[in-house]
């Protein structure tokens, strides 16, 4: 009884009874509370797992990739549960393994563009005048060609392989960032905080890393998830159009390539796979939309 | 009148600020934020710098750690001396190094002077870590002493500023101001953003720590109860200039710039409350076209002819008391004894 009065009357146990809510925790309540967000977040992380646990769902060499063709154009049965295509593969396992490279690709192309696009932006952003009107009207050149053009032109140039392709959607990518860094950047420069930071001695590269970037995490998180399904939906366009993902490499968009002259007569073959770009699609822009307003509840 | 009063020693002067003139140009206009300020302070004083809004307190301010707003603001020219070393002459290098070390600043507002997705007792070991060559544990060991020294209990270290009320956040500044143990603290209108009695406990705080560590110190307000309350000396700014500057007893009880004047007059009178308060006539001038001349004669009520044809000269009267007006050109110390304005 009396250590429970202590624990309470001590300035600790004081401060512990009245500790809120971490701003994280926060955050992830105002998420919880949008039940689409969630749908979304579970939709993603399903295929997440889906594309991790790949191997353990169906045989990459033997189901995926080697012809069958006495067992071509099954319509989805216990057995393969989508079906198999024109060259009798299974399409479910097409489709899962197919997830690995969407994501892969998708992921890393964004982490590109956020890591060149955002240095770029950040520094037009925080330093302004010259150094802006340079890097930004490069951006602008980058900007007035629609992504898939431009991706197309880097991949036609130098070849398809996983790499190139990548940083082709990366470079597509990178002036969008550019640009949402660069308003980020320049709308927290100007707050006080800044000013108190220069103040106390802080570096312009601590500066820039420590209170500028990190105050505009949000914005940039929530277009993160939005770009990658973009950039999903890129990687699907340019294997439909035979410029992407190689045949016979597994990828949601030249299934939908190789599958749409079957299309007529045995319609699953490429609704699996549209569906699969679909709900990839969907859930990240369930997401984030999520985000967007579990990051600021004003907006609502 | 050949009383030749000799000006204050330089030496031992925490901060001296030269003929300072700051001028913020674009393309439109110049706005004329400082024309000339001349500012002395001697170890461990306190000077406080009033005038008001727009009369180029804060840019003076920002200069001493060579801060004004790039590309617009622009310095043309004077000295600011930090013990004796030209701030405007310093490398970034030397910049980053003075700056939260030797001169350290207290915002305005507390609310947006602390980076909220900071704890506060990281921002407080920021400055630390940037300062003294410490390893992470000890500096944030030394954030908490901080906390603690400033009346917040160190288990709030944690905490984001968001969990903390405004009294408390201005708080945090100061720590984060005293860290290294300035030895010139500018504080610029730190108690505006705050109610009455917070306002108090903060002033006393600061003036209990100033004096602990021997600090020089810049109090920038428009609030001249707090001027009373914690400088040594006062100087008062006008339209980028410093009109009259004197010790407490100078300005508060022998004023002599009939701005300075207005301004002890449109203060209320406790005892007299039914009177009608008396503000200074007209408003404060346009910064981007300034009156030629004295650039308080439109609203001075002792204006003379030469007042709109040529800029007054500072002027002693005293040791420690100075002026800029015209009232003053041929008048010395014994004479203003009679003379009461």
């Amino acid at each position: 009884m009396d250590e429970t009065i202590a624990k309470y009357t001590t300035r600790k146990g004081f401060f512990k009874q009245y500790k809120k809510k971490s701003r994280l925790e926060e955050i992830w309540n105002r998420f919880l509370r949008n039940k689409l967000a969630v749908v979304g977040l579970v939709i993603f992380v399903f295929i997440i797992l889906v594309a991790i646990l790949a191997p353990l769902i169906a045989n990459y060499d033997t189901e995926a990739i080697r012809v069958n063709v006495p067992n071509r154009l099954h319509s989805p049965s216990a057995a393969h549960i989508f079906g198999t295509d024109e060259l009798g593969r299974d399409i479910m396992a097409r489709i899962v393994h197919g997830a690995r490279i969407s994501l892969v690709v998708g992921c890393a192309a964004i982490a590109f563009a956020l890591f060149v696009g955002g240095a770029l932006g950040a520094i037009a952003g925080y330093s302004g005048g010259k150094i802006d009107d340079v890097i930004m009207r490069c951006m602008d050149v980058f900007l007035c060609l629609p992504d898939v053009l431009l991706a197309l032109a880097i991949v036609a140039a130098f070849g398809t392989n996983l790499v190139n392709l990548t940083i082709a959607i990366g470079l597509a990518f990178t002036p969008k960032f550019s640009r949402l860094v660069r308003s980020a950047v320049m709308t927290v420069r100007g707050i006080e905080y800044v000013e108190a930071a220069r103040a106390i001695g802080a570096t312009n590269t601590r500066i820039i890393a420590n209170h500028v970037l990190i105050n505009c995490f949000g914005p940039i998180m929530v277009q993160v998830t939005l770009y990658v399904a973009n950039a999903i939906l890129t990687i699907s366009a340019l294997s439909f159009i035979g410029l992407g993902i190689q045949a016979p490499i597994p990828e949601w968009g030249n299934m939908l390539a190789s599958g749409r002259v079957y299309m007529r007569d045995y319609a699953y073959i490429v609704i699996a796979p549209g569906m699969a770009i679909f709900m990839t699609i969907l859930s990240l822009n369930l997401l984030g939309d999520g985000l967007r307003d579990a990051l600021d509840p004003r907006l609502k | 009148m050949n009383m030749e009063i000799k000006k204050p020693n330089e030496q031992e002067n925490t901060l001296e600020i030269k003929n300072l003139v700051i001028h913020y140009i674009s393309d439109e206009e110049v706005v004329k934020a400082v024309n000339g300020v001349n500012i002395i302070i001697k170890a461990g004083k306190t000077l406080g710098l009033v005038g008001e809004t727009g009369a180029g307190k804060t840019t003076t301010a920002l200069s001493i750690l060579n801060l004004v707003p790039e590309p617009q603001g622009k310095i043309l020219s004077g000295e600011v001396l930090l013990e004796g070393r030209s701030v405007l002459a310093m490398s970034d290098l030397e910049l980053e190094a003075i700056r939260g070390d030797k001169v350290a600043m207290i915002f305005q507002d507390p609310m947006t002077s602390l980076n909220p997705v900071h704890t506060v007792g990281d921002q407080i070991a920021e400055s630390i870590e940037i300062h003294r060559k410490v390893s992470r544990q000890e500096a944030l060991k030394q954030a908490k002493e901080m906390l603690e020294l400033v009346g917040i209990p160190s288990e709030r270290s944690n905490e984001y500023p968001f969990q903390f009320s405004g009294g408390m956040k201005q708080r945090v500044v100061i720590a984060i101001a005293l860290t290294c143990n300035p030895t010139l603290l500018i504080a610029d209108e730190p108690t505006t953003a705050l109610d009455v009695t917070i306002q108090a406990q903060v002033l006393k705080l600061i003036n209990e720590l100033r004096q602990k560590y021997h600090m020089s110190m810049l109090m920038i307000t428009h609030d001249l109860g707090i001027v009373a309350e914690v400088c040594d000396e006062v100087s008062i700014a006008y339209a980028g200039r410093i009109i009259e500057h004197g010790t407490l007893e100078d300005i508060f009880d022998h004023m002599r710039h009939p701005y300075t004047k207005g301004l002890f007059d449109a203060l209320p009178d406790i005892g007299a409350r039914r009177s009608e308060l008396k503000p200074v006539k007209g408003l404060m001038p346009d910064p981007t076209n300034l009156p030629p001349g004295c650039p308080f004669h439109p609203r001075c009520d002792y204006v003379m002819e030469v007042c709109s044809q040529s800029v007054p000269e500072n002027k002693w009267l005293s040791e420690t008391h100075c002026v800029e007006c015209h009232l003053y050109k041929d008048s010395n110390e014994s004479m203003l004894k009679e003379v009461l304005l």
